[in-house]
């Protein structure tokens, strides 16, 4: 039980560290800026972006709260992403960490 | 439209609060500085449980950052009367005490110019900010309301040429030029102002806008562009007539007087001829660069030149295939006509070899040894190119300029032999193909009806002058070299023009890609439904493409 917290803790740890370097060498930008070409490119932002038009119509437009639409587009954004987005970015992750540690 | 936030937020820049604003948002939102980014990994994660994931907030008025979805910001909001907080990942502006997000147009021109700086810092494109009407605009479309809706069905865009007595040449090119997408786009948001003062000096550019005109006017007959071939005609003489002509021909000779018309109607100086603005130029206009390196000393001497077109040789390959085409189009004008494209010929020296071009200058050897990555079997002397990415592979091979050709070197001062090698520079975003299909020698004229395959969407990337390796061989696209982000020489097929029949006597016709996605088969009066399949099985004489993804610069 306290070996899987410690995991938890390593686990969260190396992400942070990750994500320290990603954004102080600018790189996180950079995949922000490639995951959004290939969103755009993929349909992926045209789909959400219907799906979105469709909930505002129809919670009413005068009812309708940045938080609802958060918590009703994040799960179906999220499946929606295509495994060969993905797939590139990580990829593109693995060569900046191997990068960083040959520094 | 002017917004202005909140009452809450109006009270906070009143207190001064732009400029620190201003310090949040390049600290961390859109970091333009390595030091901001190197504060922005230190400290930018949430005060209480640490994490830096969704919804991240500052706190606009101390430094303090919390997440939204577990309420930290919001606790620190009520205990400190911090109303306002910003969102680390998209730079908006949360008011506690409104309950909701709020926009003021200041901050976010402060917001946008940081953006700038921050992509400009790294390298990147600039971001895309989506057109928003302004006060004008909004009034215009609220006095406008009536609205045309485009239907999946709907043929708009769509309509016939008269055929004025062998003008079919004509009617393609029009077809294709009143389907190139970003060209319509322009013509029909009246972006042309014509200065034209004289009534008798008849501007071609507004010519082709009525041309837009007619053909979303939504009418079924056939359209008689008679006023457009008069123009034409009296602007480029050497089309004069009622002979069939060479729809390249046309293409080039259309463009270039639309250009002369946009610049002289528009009365932009034409003192840089090099760097026009006009919307030829920056649809149609791409940069091909010629490097020449001398085999001596390595010396590599580089010209880019402005091209409209790429034309393409078809048939067996040989080095000194000369032709430029001919002086057609260098009566179109001096040094304001871009050169119709070029084919592999000699730089600096006169078209044709004189020399006997049966012995190709290299010997198969060198081939080997120096193509690591061509698909080729045969040496190029053989090989004929069947599909349009082999005649660009061909293209932008590189050339060895043999013992007859030498060039003299700028670096080591004397005549070598040098290699040649031609690539893409830059791209337009209108890519025009011409396979060289007639072939004009001296007492013969000839049809090449060679089938050449085409994609519908076409990748330009390892044709760029940056896949270029430094010892000057088209190697392939090698991922880690090339640091663009995203594909953007990624190219779609939108216009095919063919031609029918033989040298003497023949007919063109040709297929574009609607407003819909749709073909159609367009063959003077008669428009007809297509297949992509149809289209790509077609001869193929010029062949349009329409970049994927536009750029702002």
């Amino acid at each position: 039980m306290a070996d899987l917290q410690e995991r938890k803790l390593k686990d969260a740890q190396m992400r942070a560290t990750i994500n320290q370097k990603l954004v102080e060498t600018g790189e996180r930008e950079r995949l922000k800026e490639l995951l959004r070409a290939r969103l755009i490119e993929c349909g992926w932002r045209d789909e959400l972006k219907a799906y979105c038009k469709e909930i505002v119509q129809q919670k009413g437009l005068e009812h309708i709260t940045v938080d609802d639409l958060v918590t009703e587009m994040t799960p179906r954004g999220r499946s929606l992403v295509p495994d060969e987005v993905k797939k590139e970015l990580l990829q593109r992750i693995r060569t900046f960490l191997a990068q960083q540690s040959n520094m | 439209m002017s917004s202005t936030g909140c009452q809450h937020l109006q009270a906070y820049k009143a207190a001064g609060g732009k400029e620190t604003f201003r310090i949040i948002y390049s600290y961390f939102v859109a970091c333009s500085s390595a030091d901001a980014r190197h504060k922005k990994a230190q400290i930018c994660k949430c005060v209480v449980c640490g994490d830096y994931r969704p919804r991240l907030h500052a706190c606009l008025s101390c430094i303090y950052f919390g997440c939204y979805d577990k309420k930290h910001i919001h606790q620190h909001a009520e205990e400190n009367k911090h109303h306002l907080a910003i969102d680390v990942s998209y730079g908006i502006i949360y008011c506690f005490v409104c309950g909701d997000y709020v926009y003021d147009s200041e901050l976010e021109e402060l917001a946008r110019a940081q953006c700038h700086r921050a992509s400009a810092s790294l390298g990147l494109k600039q971001k895309f900010f989506p057109w928003e009407p302004s006060e004008e605009e909004l009034i215009l479309l609220r006095c406008n309301p009536k609205r045309r809706r485009v239907t999946e069905a709907s043929h708009i865009g769509l309509r016939g040429l008269i055929n004025l007595g062998n003008t079919c040449f004509m009617n393609c090119i029009l077809q294709s030029l009143a389907h190139t997408p970003i060209l319509r786009d322009y013509f029909m948001a009246d972006q042309h102002a014509c200065q034209a003062t004289d009534e008798s000096q008849q501007c071609l550019v507004c010519e082709m806008a009525r041309l837009y005109q007619e053909f979303y006017s939504g009418s079924r007959t056939p359209y008689i562009p008679y006023r457009l071939l008069h123009l034409v005609w009296t602007n480029a003489r050497h089309l004069a007539g009622y002979e069939q002509q060479d729809a390249h021909e046309f293409l080039i000779a259309a463009l270039d007087v639309l250009h002369r018309h946009c610049k002289e109607m528009n009365g932009i100086s034409d003192s840089n001829p090099h760097h026009c603005n006009c919307i030829i130029d920056r649809i149609f206009t791409g940069g091909l660069q010629s490097d020449v390196t001398c085999k001596r000393c390595n010396n590599v001497s580089t010209t880019i030149d402005p091209i409209w077109d790429i034309s393409l040789d078809l048939g067996p390959g040989s080095i000194h295939s000369s032709h430029l085409l001919p002086s057609a189009t260098a009566a179109a004008s001096t040094a304001q006509t871009p050169s119709t494209g070029n084919t592999g010929a000699n730089n600096g020296s006169s078209g044709n070899s004189s020399s006997a071009p049966s012995s190709l200058p290299f010997a198969s050897a060198d081939i080997t040894t120096h193509s690591p990555s061509t698909s080729f079997t045969n040496s190029p002397g053989n090989y004929e190119p069947t599909s349009l990415v082999e005649c660009l592979k061909r293209f932008t091979k590189t050339e060895h300029l043999g013992n007859s050709a030498k060039i003299k070197c700028s670096k080591c001062h004397s005549y070598q032999e040098s290699t040649k090698q031609l690539t893409m520079k830059k791209l337009p975003i209108v890519a025009c193909f011409h396979l060289k299909r007639f072939e004009h020698s001296t007492g013969y004229h000839k049809k090449i009806s060679t089938f050449v395959s085409f994609p519908e969407e076409l990748d330009m990337t390892p044709f760029m002058s940056s896949a270029r390796c430094s010892n000057g061989f088209n190697g392939q696209v090698l991922r880690s070299r090339i640091p663009t982000l995203t594909c953007d020489n990624k190219y779609s097929l939108f216009a095919v023009v063919n031609h029918y029949g033989t040298i003497e006597s023949g007919h063109y016709t040709c297929y574009i890609r609607s407003l819909k996605e749709q073909w159609y088969r367009c063959e003077d009066h008669l428009i007809k439904r297509a297949t992509a399949g149809e289209v790509l099985n077609s001869e193929g004489y010029l062949l349009f493409y329409h970049k994927q993804v536009l750029e702002y610069d």
